[in-house]
């Protein structure tokens, strides 16, 4: 309120108050979670491909790379991530300073979920699979290199540990939504005593479907998948 | 029944704190708990030792006086119950309980387990209050309220403020708190008037007394000892976006 009584542009300055409120800030930081699902439904959608074939894959990820857009998209999504994950740090220093000193025994009463529980961690998991997921996939980091996109993508697969790895990842996101999407509608305002408790547990049917079609992939091409294209991507990895 | 407590003692709130285990015997199931602990208060007395200072008024859930963390949950571990409300026939002999007082940077240490909650008042008189006048009782069904919404804004109102959302927030957020208090007045037409002033200025106190932010894990409807609900922390999100854009 202080802010208003001595800035010039009153309008402007309620915007900046907006921004730097606890409510305000929480609500950005659910707005970009928001907005990284849609890229999740998309990026799913695309991913799934992957089971129509090669020349299936391979045609839409041509297709996707060759829209001018792209360049903007992946920007806009670099954005979002790094607006999401700083707001996330920023509310838990905040947290933390708000009790400077801990309780000695804590027990609550049993609202928390396993997901509420591990954001933080299932954050910090997710942050650290995008970045061996981009180096690998996009940026042909660890010396796997298969002829076309899908040999590339199903060579990685093959490897247990990547493959592994993948499966975990997409749980922590499964984990991570399972208390995002719910707290994300909460937080902006949802609160219809008909609609909204009906939307929050299509929030947990939303994120164990995410979680679900991810892991569908290293699943089925790490283990049970014929191998036609891991050939040609063993003879060029170097591992 | 026979009892080890162990109790947070701290002699004002600059000096250090720690816990400090007491026997209490002879303890009856009809006791509430905070009668078990006049006894070992009468006993400490009697001993020369200083009293366990703890907060209480009218124990009888009303006045929201009482704030114990008791064994790591708030008011202990009834549901919807302070702490004055809960009965030593909820344990058992030989039981080792840990008090400690309500945690968080807003609610300071005074002594022992008494806290100074006086950012609550602070976050009500910024903005929890009608200050336009609204007239003398009007005639019946001039003024028409939803009966729905005069049972949630009577359900905000039960909030008596005694802290425990906040004490049971891993965030230690305040939010429950300020939306009841936001909520009482949303609902009803005699808060309309000052309806986005008031979710305004009673979000810049909340934040300027350095509660924590609000993170959905709705710990503080489970211990809130008047059930208050947590999606009135959605209406004041929803209040608070309105506020944003639309006053002038």
């Amino acid at each position: 309120m202080e802010a208003a009584k001595t800035c010039c542009c009153k309008r402007s300055c309620r915007f900046l108050e907006f921004l730097e409120s606890s409510i305000g800030k929480k609500i950005m930081l659910a707005l970009a979670g928001f907005l990284l699902c849609g890229f999740l439904i998309a990026h799913l959608a695309g991913n799934l491909f992957m089971f129509a074939g090669a020349d299936a894959f391979n045609h839409y990820a041509e297709a996707l790379e060759a829209n001018p857009l792209i360049p903007l998209a992946e920007g806009g999504l670099v954005a979002l991530f790094l607006l999401h994950i700083a707001l996330a740090i920023r509310a838990k220093f905040a947290n933390q300073a708000a009790r400077p000193v801990d309780y000695e025994v804590y027990r609550g009463k049993g609202a928390r979920t396993p997901g509420s529980r591990t954001m933080a961690m299932t954050g910090a998991l997710i942050l650290a699979f995008i970045i061996i997921h981009v180096a690998t996939l996009k940026f042909e980091v660890g010396g796997l290199k298969g002829p076309d996109l899908y040999a590339h993508v199903t060579g990685w697969l093959k490897n247990p540990l990547y493959a592994g790895f993948y499966i975990l990842a997409v749980a922590g996101v499964g984990l991570h939504l399972s208390h995002g999407v719910q707290s994300a509608l909460q937080t902006f305002g949802a609160g219809h005593p008909r609609y909204t408790p009906m939307l929050k547990k299509l929030g947990l049917l939303f994120a164990v479907s995410i979680a679900a079609g991810f892991a569908s992939l290293p699943i089925y091409f790490g283990w049970f998948a014929p191998n036609t294209t891991a050939c040609c991507a063993a003879e060029e990895g170097a591992q | 029944m026979n009892l080890t407590l162990k109790v947070w003692r701290q002699k004002d709130a600059k000096s250090p704190g720690g816990l400090v285990e007491y026997q209490v015997s002879g303890v009856s199931n009809d006791m509430s708990f905070l009668e078990m602990l006049d006894i070992l208060n009468e006993e400490l007395v009697v001993k020369g030792e200083d009293a366990i200072c703890f907060d209480h008024d009218c124990r009888e859930g009303i006045c929201g006086m009482c704030a114990l963390m008791i064994d790591g949950q708030a008011h202990g571990k009834d549901k919807a119950a302070t702490s004055c409300q809960l009965h030593m026939r909820r344990y058992q002999d030989g039981d080792t309980i840990t008090i400690e007082p309500f945690r968080a940077k807003a609610f300071p240490v005074v002594k022992d387990l008494v806290v100074d909650r006086s950012a609550f008042d602070r976050i009500q008189a910024a903005g929890g209050f009608v200050s336009v006048g609204t007239g003398g009782a009007v005639d019946a069904n001039c003024l028409p309220v939803p009966k729905q919404n005069a049972e949630k804004a009577l359900d905000a109102a039960s909030c008596i403020g005694c802290g425990a959302c906040v004490a049971a927030c891993p965030n230690a957020s305040a939010m429950l708190f300020v939306a009841a208090k936001v909520s009482q007045y949303a609902l009803l037409p005699q808060g309309r008037p000052e309806r986005e002033k008031r979710a305004l200025a009673m979000r810049s106190a909340m934040d300027a007394e350095g509660f924590g932010h609000c993170s959905n894990e709705y710990e503080c409807e489970a211990a809130c000892p008047k059930d208050i609900k947590v999606s009135n922390i959605a209406r004041l999100n929803r209040e608070f976006l309105r506020a944003s854009v639309l006053a002038e």
